[in-house]
């Protein structure tokens, strides 16, 4: 299944925000996958795909599992400003 | 098992422990282990052969996955996201091959430096759970790009 959100860290899912997100990825222990809409799906505990991806502050994303619960709780991970934490 | 990785300098210039970096994110080591560098030079030369994991659309860094697996971020300048690309010149692709030696990017330091922003670069380590044995050739000082810098295993 899939869920889209919207990335709310204003200079996107990059260093700390992207490194909040692969953590929480890693620890769902489950297989989860990102990409921009109709785009190529990256492996979303990768700090490196995610980082290299450069999305942005506002992008809408795609997020592919397995896990209803951990989408869920990724969707509101990435829909919170990383930044201002 | 994963074998080990010799890691060289990317840039010429002085290295610096991780904790002296201007950046909590870095110098927390929440990215990941492994030193900076504050380049004298504005050129990124790969310091393995690999392949490139991530090329940053903006330029300000790349990613780079050796044969053995292990991930290195070299992430040039501190908030240079924000620049967007101003600066820096990307010489590869996603998913290419390179060779150590080979010229990564190429970014102009007094550009980074009139806009703001210190270009103190960490290279680090991003797979940590795959790699976590990092040890230190040099931990403070000049250094030449291409010298050893530092291994890793796994």
């Amino acid at each position: 299944m899939e869920r889209t959100a919207v990335i709310a860290s204003k200079l996107g899912l990059h260093a700390r925000p992207a490194q909040t997100f692969t953590k929480a990825v890693a620890a769902s222990g489950a297989k989860v996958t990102i990409g921009r809409p109709g785009g190529k799906a990256a492996n979303a505990a990768s700090l490196l795909s995610v980082m290299g991806m450069g999305l942005k502050g506002g992008e809408e994303i795609v997020l592919v599992s397995d896990d209803a619960d951990v989408l869920d709780s990724l969707v509101k991970l990435v829909e919170t400003d990383l930044d201002a934490e | 098992m994963a074998g080990v990785t010799q890691v060289r300098a990317p840039l010429s210039g002085q290295v610096i422990p991780l904790t002296e970096v201007p950046d909590p994110v870095f110098a927390g080591g929440m990215m990941g282990d492994g030193v900076a560098i504050i380049p004298s030079q504005g050129k990124l030369f790969a310091p393995f052969d690999g392949e490139v994991a991530a090329i940053f659309p903006t330029g300000h860094a790349v990613g780079l996955r050796s044969a053995d697996g292990a991930e290195i971020l070299m992430h040039i300048g501190i908030d240079t996201v924000a620049l967007n690309g101003k600066g820096f010149k990307a010489n590869v692709v996603q998913g290419q091959k390179v060779r150590a030696g080979d010229v990564l990017v190429d970014f102009d330091i007094p550009t980074i430096e009139a806009a703001g922003y210190k270009v103190v670069t960490p290279v680090i380590v991003t797979n940590p759970d795959e790699f976590p044995n990092l040890a230190r050739q040099i931990a403070t000082g000049p250094i030449t790009a291409g010298n050893n810098l530092y291994t890793v295993s796994g």
